[in-house]
C-alpha cells in the first residue's frame, strides 16, 4: 500500500514541483517529497515486516532520515505520529487507522514552528478528522480510505482560499497535492487488493487525472475547462467569476498575406498588453493564435494587419465559469462546448496537434503565471519612444507604456485611459518629455484615482526615476526618491539641426549634428562622433560617472562602438553601458549619473 | 554546570579552523547538481562549488538537513554531558531551523537544548556563533549564551551586494519586494536582512562604484562618518572583485579595527550567485569580529 502511495507520488512529482509557491517558490516540493518517500520505502523494503506496528516504525525511521524540504519534513512527522499510534499492533483496523492518522496530524502540528493553514497540514488534518468521524460507519478499510482521500482532495481544492499566495498565483498547495497523491496510491492499492479486476470499482480502473484539477480549480485565467475539471466544480466554486481577469478565450487563424511581414515577437508583445496564455504557432503561411484577452477587438485589429483571419473561436470564460457553478438543465457539459478543436476538423485548416500539447504544457508548467486578483499598490505609466526604450522601462517595472515624445505628444485622454487600465490603487506617471508634462497634470486631475506625476523631462530622467522606485515604500517616499534621482542625472541628446542659426552662443549650420545638455546646445559638428564627444566632455565632470548610451535611428553601430572606445580611453574610470533605444530624431540619448 | 557547545549549520560560513578551535559543531546542508549530491562545506568546498557552478548549465538545488542529522549531534553532545545552543539560518529562507526544532522535540529530555532562529544568513550569524562560542568557553551558561546571540543580532548591520538578482529569484529566496527587477540594465541591488529574517533590497543602483558609494552612505548613517568599526566580509572564490572594492573603500572611509574575511559556501552561493559580497559590521571594540 505504501509502495503504491510512493509510486503515485513519484509519477506526479513534476506536477507538484510546478505548483510549489509556498513557503518559497523554488519548485522543488515534488522532488523533496518524492525523495523523502523514496527513502522511507527503501527502508521498508530493507526490513520488511508483516506487523503493521513494526512496518510503520521502519517506514517512519526511513522517512525521518530522508526528510527533505519542508513538505518532506512534515510528511515524516505525519508518519512518525502514525507509527506511534500503531506501535505494537500486528494488524490495522479502520478505527486504528483513523486514530493513527489523527496522531500523525497532532505530531506534525506540534513539530512545525509556525503551522500555516492552507498547506499539507490542513489537508492532513481535515482528512484525518473526517476519517475519525466516519470510522464507526464502516469496517471496509478500502472504502474508508477512499473517503479519507476524497476529503483530502476536497480540502486541497480549498487551499487557495486559506493561503493568499496560492490564490494570487492560482495554484493549490504543492505539499497538500503530494499528500493527496500518496493517499490516492493507498486507495488504489486497497481497492485493487479487494476487488481484483472489478472494473466498476471507482479506483480500480486506473488513476484519476490530477493535472486538470490543478489548472482548472486554481488558475481561472488560464483554465481551459475540461470534462475532468467539470467534475471538480466544487473547487471552481471557490473562485469568483469576476476574478477572471482576461475573460475572452480566443482562437483563430491568420492567413498571412505579406502586407506586413509577420513578426511573432511584436505580435506577441501586442497580445501581452491585454492578455495572457498566449500561444502562437506559425506553420508556413498560417498562424494559429490562442490568447485570453480583455479586449478581443484589439486582438483582432492587431492580427488583421498580417492577413486574413479565419476560424474564429471566441468564448467568454466568465460565462463558462458561471455555467460550471450553476449548470442549466440540459446544457451540454462545459467540457464539450469548450473544445475548440471540434470546429477545426471541418474547416480545411490543417489540424495542429502541437497547439493542444503546447497549451497543456503552458498550463502545467506555468501555473505560477501571476494572476492579479487584487489591486496592486502601485502602477506606473510612462511615455516612451523607441522599442528598446519601451523594453528598458518595462524591465524596470513600468506597467503601461504610451508611445510619444518629441513631435508626437500623447493626449490627456491617452494618459487617462492608460491610468484607468491599470489594476492598481495609486498611479505614477512619467511623462519623460517637458511637452507632455501639462497633459500629465491634466490627466492627474481627471483620473479616477490618486496619481503622482513625476516631472521627468527626458527618457534618461524617467529611467533614473524608475530605478529609485521601491514598491514597498509609501507614495510620498517614492515621489521624494524619484525627484532626487532626477536631480542626479544629466540628459544629453544628439540630433540634427534643421537650419542655420545661432543658439546659446553656438554657430549652427543646417544638417550639422548638435549636442544638447538638458536644454542647452553645447556642440555643433559635422559628424555624430565629434558632436557626441563634445557633449560628453561637458557631461562628465569627475570622470567616474556611470554613462549609458541609448542609440536611436540614424546611429551607426560603428559610431556607437567608436564612442564607447573613445570613452574607455578618455575616461577610464567611467562605467559605460550601451543599449539600443530605438528613438527617432535622436541618434543618441545619453544618461550620465553623477557620482555621489 | 554543564559545558555549553554551539551547534550551527554549514550556511554560517565559519571557517573550519575557527570551528575546530572553538569546538563548534556544524551540520551540513546539501547541494544537488543534477544527480550528484554534496554536503555543503564538507564534500564540496566553496572553491570547488563556484568552479562547478561555472560549468553547470542548470542551477543546483539545495536542501535542509534532516531532523535525524541534528538528533544524532544533540544526542551525542548530551550524552557527553554538555548543554547545547543551536543557531541556524533564517527560518524565512530555509527549513533548517525547522529540522533542528523537530530534532529537539524528539529528545527524551529537551531541557538542555536551545534552538535559535538567527533570522540571518552566512557570517551574519556565523559571527554571532563565534562570539557565543567564545563566551561559552569562558564558562557562560546556556541561557546567557542564547541571550547574547539574540542581542548581537540586533547590534549588527549587514549588507549584501549581489552581481544579479537572478539567483535569488530563481531560488525563490528574495521574499519581500520580489518585483520585477530590470535585468536589462546593469543594476547592482544592495540587500539586507530584516528583523523578520527576510532578505530585501534596500536600494538598486547602477554600476559597481555607485553601489560601493551607497553602502558607504548606509554605513555612515548607521555608525557615523569615519567611525571605528569591526568588519567581516565574505566573498565568492573566483569572483572577489566586489568584496575587494568594498574592503579597500571601507578602509579609507572608516577606522576598521577588527577584521574577518571568509568565503560564502555552496548553499548560500546557490541562492546569491557568484560575485556576491557580504559585509557584517559591529561598532568597534565589541570584540565580536577578530
Amino acid at each position: 500500500m505504501v509502495l503504491a502511495g510512493a509510486e503515485r507520488l513519484s509519477q506526479q512529482a513534476e506536477l507538484i514541483n510546478a505548483l510549489n509557491v509556498f513557503p518559497v517558490p523554488d519548485g522543488d516540493t515534488g522532488t523533496n517529497m518524492n525523495l523523502t518517500m523514496t527513502a522511507g520505502v527503501a527502508e521498508l523494503k530493507n526490513k520488511p515486516s508483516p506487523d503493521i506496528g513494526r512496518a510503520a516504525e521502519v517506514l517512519s525511521k526511513g522517512l525521518l532520515m530522508g526528510a527533505r524540504g519542508n513538505s518532506g519534513v512534515i510528511l515524516s512527522q505525519l508518519f512518525r505520529g502514525f507509527a506511534r499510534a500503531v506501535a505494537g499492533q500486528r494488524e490495522i483496523t479502520v478505527p486504528l487507522f483513523a486514530a493513527a492518522l489523527r496522531q500523525g496530524v497532532d505530531t506534525a502540528y506540534k513539530a512545525v514552528v509556525k503551522p500555516v493553514e492552507g498547506t499539507i497540514l490542513t489537508v492532513a488534518r481535515e482528512a484525518a478528522k473526517h476519517g475519525e468521524s466516519i470510522a464507526r460507519r464502516t469496517e471496509d478499510i478500502a472504502e474508508w480510505m477512499g473517503e479519507v482521500h476524497d476529503k483530502a482532495a476536497e480540502t486541497l481544492a480549498r487551499t487557495p482560499d486559506m493561503l493568499p499566495v496560492l490564490k494570487q498565483v492560482g495554484v493549490v498547495d504543492s505539499g497538500g497535492q503530494g499528500l493527496v497523491c500518496i493517499y490516492e496510491g493507498f486507495v488504489h492499492y486497497l481497492m485493487n487488493a479487494e476487488m481484483r479486476g472489478a472494473a466498476s470499482a471507482p479506483y480500480a480502473s486506473g488513476w484519476t487525472t490530477y493535472a486538470p484539477v490543478a489548472s482548472a480549480s486554481s488558475s481561472p485565467a488560464s483554465a481551459h475547462v475540461t470534462a475532468a475539471a467539470a467534475a471538480h466544480a466544487s473547487a471552481q466554486s471557490r473562485i469568483a467569476t469576476e476574478s477572471i481577469q482576461f475573460p475572452y478565450d480566443m482562437e483563430f487563424f491568420i492567413r498571412l498575406q505579406g502586407r506586413t511581414a509577420f513578426s511573432e515577437t511584436s505580435f506577441r508583445k501586442a497580445l501581452e498588453r491585454d492578455g495572457d496564455s498566449i500561444i502562437l504557432i506559425a506553420d508556413g503561411d498560417i498562424v494559429k493564435v490562442h490568447v485570453h484577452s480583455r479586449r478581443p477587438g484589439d486582438v483582432l485589429n492587431a492580427a488583421v494587419a498580417y492577413g486574413e483571419l479565419t476560424n474564429f473561436h471566441i468564448l467568454n470564460m466568465r460565462d463558462q465559469h458561471r455555467e460550471l457553478l450553476h449548470p442549466a438543465s440540459g446544457a451540454e457539459p462545459a467540457g464539450e462546448t469548450s473544445d475548440p478543436m471540434g470546429l477545426e476538423a471541418a474547416s480545411g485548416i490543417p489540424d495542429m496537434p502541437e497547439l493542444r500539447a503546447a497549451e497543456a504544457a503552458s498550463q502545467a508548467v506555468e501555473p505560477a503565471h501571476p494572476v492579479a486578483f487584487e489591486m496592486a499598490d502601485y502602477g506606473v505609466v510612462a511615455v516612451s519612444v523607441g522599442a528598446g526604450n519601451d523594453e528598458l522601462f518595462r524591465s524596470l517595472g513600468v506597467d503601461a507604456i504610451i508611445s510619444g515624445g518629441q513631435s508626437m505628444n500623447p493626449s490627456t485622454e491617452d494618459l487617462v485611459q492608460a491610468i484607468s487600465s491599470l489594476a492598481a490603487d495609486h498611479i505614477f506617471v512619467l511623462p519623460n518629455n517637458s511637452n507632455i508634462l501639462m497633459a500629465a497634470k491634466q490627466a492627474q486631475e481627471l483620473a479616477d484615482r490618486p496619481v503622482t506625476v513625476v516631472p521627468t523631462r527626458s527618457i534618461p530622467q524617467g529611467l533614473a526615476a524608475m530605478l529609485a522606485f521601491q514598491e514597498e515604500q509609501p507614495a510620498s517616499v517614492n515621489e521624494d526618491r524619484m525627484l532626487r534621482a532626477i536631480d542626479r542625472v544629466l540628459t544629453g541628446s544628439i540630433t540634427r539641426a534643421v537650419r542655420d542659426t545661432v543658439m546659446d552662443g553656438i554657430d549652427i549650420r543646417g544638417g550639422e549634428y548638435i549636442g544638447i545638455l538638458d536644454k542647452q546646445i553645447v556642440s555643433s559638428e559635422t559628424t555624430v562622433m565629434a558632436a557626441a564627444q563634445g557633449l560628453l566632455e561637458r557631461m562628465l565632470a569627475s570622470g567616474d560617472e556611470t554613462v549609458m548610451l541609448l542609440s536611436g535611428e540614424g546611429a551607426e553601430e560603428s559610431d556607437t562602438a567608436g564612442l564607447a572606445a573613445w570613452l574607455a580611453e578618455a575616461y577610464p574610470d567611467a562605467e559605460v553601458e550601451r543599449h539600443e533605444g530605438g528613438q527617432h530624431l535622436y541618434p543618441y540619448l545619453i544618461m550620465v549619473e553623477k557620482s555621489d | 554546570m554543564s559545558k555549553v557547545v554551539l551547534v550551527t549549520d554549514s550556511t554560517s560560513d565559519i571557517p573550519l579552523a575557527t570551528r575546530e578551535r572553538l569546538g563548534i559543531e556544524m551540520v551540513p546542508l546539501r547541494v544537488v547538481f543534477g544527480e550528484e549530491s554534496y554536503l555543503d562545506n564538507v564534500t564540496l568546498s566553496p572553491a570547488q562549488f563556484y568552479e562547478k557552478l561555472k560549468g553547470s548549465s542548470a542551477l543546483p538545488t539545495t536542501s535542509q538537513p534532516s531532523p535525524a542529522q541534528f538528533l544524532e549531534v544533540y544526542e551525542r553532545l548530551l550524552a557527553e554531558g554538555n548543554a547545547v545552543v543551536s543557531v541556524h539560518l533564517s527560518s524565512a529562507m530555509s527549513g533548517t531551523y525547522q529540522s533542528a526544532t523537530i530534532a529537539r522535540s524528539m529528545l527524551d529530555d529537551d531541557s538542555k537544548v536551545t534552538v535559535i532562529d538567527s533570522r540571518s544568513a552566512s557570517y551574519g550569524y556565523g559571527a554571532l556563533v563565534v562570539s557565543a562560542a567564545e563566551m561559552a568557553a569562558r564558562g557562560a551558561s546556556r541561557e546567557e549564551v542564547a541571550a547574547e546571540v539574540l542581542r548581537l543580532r540586533k547590534e549588527m548591520k549587514l549588507y549584501f551586494l549581489v552581481n544579479t538578482l537572478e539567483y535569488l529569484q530563481k531560488g525563490g529566496r528574495i521574499g519581500k519586494a520580489a518585483a520585477i527587477f530590470g535585468t536589462l540594465l546593469n543594476i547592482k541591488p544592495i540587500l539586507t536582512i530584516g528583523d523578520d529574517g527576510v532578505i530585501f533590497p534596500i536600494d538598486k543602483v547602477r554600476g559597481q562604484k555607485r553601489a560601493v558609494a551607497r553602502i558607504v552612505e548606509l554605513l555612515e548613517s548607521d555608525f557615523g562618518p569615519g567611525a571605528a568599526i569591526d568588519l567581516a566580509v565574505v566573498d565568492t572564490p573566483g569572483d572577489v572583485e566586489a568584496a575587494d572594492d568594498l574592503v579597500a573603500v571601507l578602509r579609507t572611509r572608516f577606522n576598521v579595527a577588527g577584521f574577518h574575511r571568509s568565503e560564502i559556501g555552496s548553499v548560500i552561493g546557490t541562492h546569491a550567485g557568484p560575485g556576491t559580497a557580504g559585509l557584517f559590521v559591529f561598532p568597534a571594540g565589541s570584540g565580536h569580529i577578530v
